[in-house]
């Protein structure tokens, strides 16, 4: 009898626990959710509709024509295409130069390995503002303007100093043997650094790329300044097209704004749960 | 102490590094100079051999090309390239803000664009002039061209012209009729009716005025605004020279910035209008919730505009900043200054063909007569000529402000002094309309602009 009061009580004091448990993360989901879905819901209203009062709007008219009107004026179709070509590219630079990097100034013994590294890490404390002008005159000079490379360069740059952090924690939590034991099999400098350390940086990789796509995906001072042209822009440029000198068309800067945020959660969504630990252990072993 | 050697070793090298790049800029702007006129010599060539193709670039500020100004901005450039087709135009369109960013990063570099946008005002037009950027532009082509008399002093510098200015401005308040009539409200023929008003509005539910303080300068706009009324004339120079000689001790300016301060005081703005921009202000004004917006004649085009609802948009008047007690202003000063124009600058690569566009843009038919008869905004040639007699209530009353007026404002407030100025111009007015600084604390931060 006693036993079943017991058994009855835990019972109870579970699903207590539990129900809390899952209404603080149900209200932390809604909070997390909720700009995305306030996106959502304004990218299918009118504009004059938005300044209602009230958080989230019954549109009187599911205007999906602002969907159309984004790929039509706003180039949607073709900036996304620069905007992919540009971070998949930069994501490419910045694993392979912070992977091999990080071996050469964490593994490799020479002078200056700590001091290399220090430096590069010193770039995270320089604000992208400091460079525009500066970074315009040397493109200006080697006609490099309104290419591809003006926004890559600086991209991979600035995304360089994380990734390498990152990867340098991660990798030495490796341990020593396994790259010794390579070397007495035969193994060449490049294949311990390509077939055998890097499948085993996985999850760090995969938070730096996101890292990194996630900074510059939305970056739009330096495509402003060094881009003229509609060859090379990239995608905040299409909000751009709906903003009036006093006034914009807010609707369909919200249809672009949703369209460019979705491939950033889809990417999220798959990769998921090699990000937090991804982030988690880079951070332990820094 | 190996470590401490390290740091400080990086440390220097990091300073090395970035007067480094602030030393390239500065070289790059001296080669500039010499580059100009090598590039001289090269621009006739292209634009002498009539049908060769000529592609002209143009850096504007109207990012949306599907209405409004941008699109007679457009407009003109489709029927200049249909007119002569061996031309190409090429826009490369950013909003204010980001436009001059990448103005200064053109200006540093080795080639402009060949024709920009520039503002005619000491602020931001005086650094570009001195620095030789502009190309200049021959009056005489402009004799019949019907500009407002004083409409291009802005863009003149030690009797040169190097710009052609593209509207009148006219500061005022558009008022809801319907809502004025439903409720028995009248316009305010003083200052102090106006605050009056505000608190009725404010009691009937709605919002009094709509403002757009997060774009700053329409805060010292304010300002200027009971200035110019309270002054009756002048305020212009006046203010000039209050900016020359860091001396805003004249009566006027501390009674207008108080003024200012009690309309906040007293609720005449809508709730957060200090960081609202110009979307949401006007927004707040077309939807019906706020019974006045106080901005430009820019802003003609929201009687035509299809999407906002036709009971509002047929009900719109305007009328202008009632005279405080005291003052010496009528309705025949106004708040109008002119703002935005066009300039061919020097390093362009096809300069003639850009002033070509230019003076084509701007014959009286051009720009004038388009942006006119599609109530998008006044020029600031004599748009009167193209009056047809069925323009919107709107056009008709503020085309009658600017024939009746005997003084024009001029230049408002924080584009008379340096950018410097500007800048910190800007950001006193929010902070004054936010209500951290006092009206004293405000023109004493303006006096020591510069000091």
């Amino acid at each position: 009898m006693s036993k079943k009061i017991i058994a009855g009580e835990e019972s109870k004091k579970i699903p207590f626990r539990k129900i809390l448990l899952w209404t603080i993360l149900i209200i932390v989901a809604v909070i997390q959710i909720f700009p995305l879905i306030w996106l959502l819901d304004f990218s299918v209203a009118s504009s004059t509709e938005m300044f209602t009062t009230g958080l989230l709007i019954w549109p009187e008219k599911f205007r999906f024509d602002n969907y159309v009107n984004a790929f039509q004026n706003g180039h949607v179709g073709s900036y996304l295409v620069h905007s992919l070509v540009i971070n998949v590219l930069a994501v490419v630079c910045v694993l392979l130069f912070s992977v091999m990097m990080a071996f050469a100034c964490s593994r490799m013994h020479w002078k200056l390995s700590k001091a290399v590294l220090g430096m590069i890490m010193l770039g995270m404390m320089i604000p992208i503002h400091a460079t525009l002008l500066p970074n315009y005159v040397i493109y200006d000079r080697l006609h490099l303007t309104d290419t591809l490379f003006t926004l890559l360069i600086p991209y991979v740059a600035f995304s360089l100093p994380q990734g390498l952090f990152l990867t340098v924690g991660f990798m030495s939590s490796i341990p020593k043997e396994i790259e010794e034991a390579a070397v007495i099999d035969g193994c060449g400098i490049f294949r311990i650094v390509f077939t055998i350390i890097t499948p085993m940086l996985k999850s760090s990789l995969v938070t730096v790329s996101i890292m990194t796509f996630l900074n510059n995906w939305n970056e739009f001072m330096m495509a402003s300044t060094y881009l003229s042209s509609p060859k090379w822009k990239t995608l905040p440029f299409s909000v751009l097209e709906f903003t009036g000198l006093y006034s914009s068309n807010y609707a369909v800067q919200f249809a672009v704004m949703t369209l460019s945020a979705a491939p950033m959660i889809i990417i999220y969504i798959i990769l998921n749960k090699q990000i937090t630990k991804g982030v988690a252990m880079g951070a332990v072993k820094g | 102490m190996k470590k401490k050697i390290l740091s400080l070793l990086l440390a220097a090298a990091m300073v090395a590094s970035l007067t480094a790049c602030g030393g390239s800029a500065d070289n790059a702007n001296s080669d500039q100079t010499a580059n100009v006129p090598a590039q001289e010599e090269s621009a006739p060539t292209n634009s002498d051999a009539a049908g060769e193709p000529v592609t002209l670039k143009v850096f504007s500020n109207l990012p949306d090309r599907t209405s409004g100004q941008g699109l007679v901005e457009q407009t003109l450039f489709d029927a200049y390239m249909d007119e002569n087709p061996n031309v190409t135009i090429e826009v490369e369109a950013l909003d204010d803000e980001a436009y001059k960013t990448k103005f200064k990063a053109y200006a540093s570099g080795s080639q402009m664009p060949d024709l920009v946008n520039v503002w005619g005002q000491p602020g931001f037009l005086d650094e570009v002039m001195e620095a030789g950027l502009l190309a200049e532009l021959n009056p005489d082509d402009y004799a019949d061209y019907n500009f407002l008399p004083g409409s291009l002093d802005g863009f003149s510098k030690d009797g040169r012209l190097y710009g052609l200015s593209r509207n009148t401005d006219v500061m005022c308040f558009y008022y809801n009729q319907k809502i004025f009539e439903d409720n028995g409200w009248e316009v305010p023929q003083t200052y102090e009716e106006l605050l009056d008003l505000g608190e009725k509005v404010r009691a009937a539910g709605l919002q009094p005025v709509s403002m757009f303080g997060g774009d700053k300068w329409s805060l010292y706009i304010y300002i200027h605004d009971i200035e110019e009324q309270l002054d009756g004339s002048g305020i212009m120079a006046k203010t000039s020279n209050a900016i020359k000689n860091h001396d805003f001790s004249d009566p006027t300016f501390k009674q207008a910035t108080e003024l200012f301060v009690e309309a906040v005081d007293r609720g005449l703005f809508q709730n957060g209008f200090e960081s609202n921009d110009g979307g949401t202000a006007k927004n707040l004004f077309t939807n019906g919730q706020a019974a006045m917006y106080y901005t430009g004649s820019w802003e003609m085009s929201m009687v035509t505009d299809q999407d906002i609802p036709d009971e509002i948009r047929e009900n719109i008047r305007v009328f202008l900043m009632p005279v405080p007690e005291g003052g010496k202003g009528d309705a025949t000063t106004i708040t109008a200054w002119h703002g935005g124009g066009y300039a061919v600058t020097e390093s362009a690569a096809n300069k003639e063909e850009a002033i070509k566009l230019l003076n084509y843009m701007f014959r009286p038919e051009g720009w004038t007569k388009i942006a006119w008869e599609n109530g998008v905004c006044m020029s600031a040639q004599n748009f009167g000529d193209f009056a047809t007699g069925s323009e919107t209530e709107v056009q008709k009353q503020l085309m009658q402000l600017v024939a009746d007026a005997t003084d024009l404002s001029g230049t408002p407030l924080g584009d008379l002094g340096s950018s410097e100025f500007k800048t910190i111009c800007e950001d006193k007015s929010q902070e004054l309309a936010a209500g951290k600084i006092s009206a004293d604390d405000y023109l004493r931060a303006l006096e020591a602009v510069g000091q």
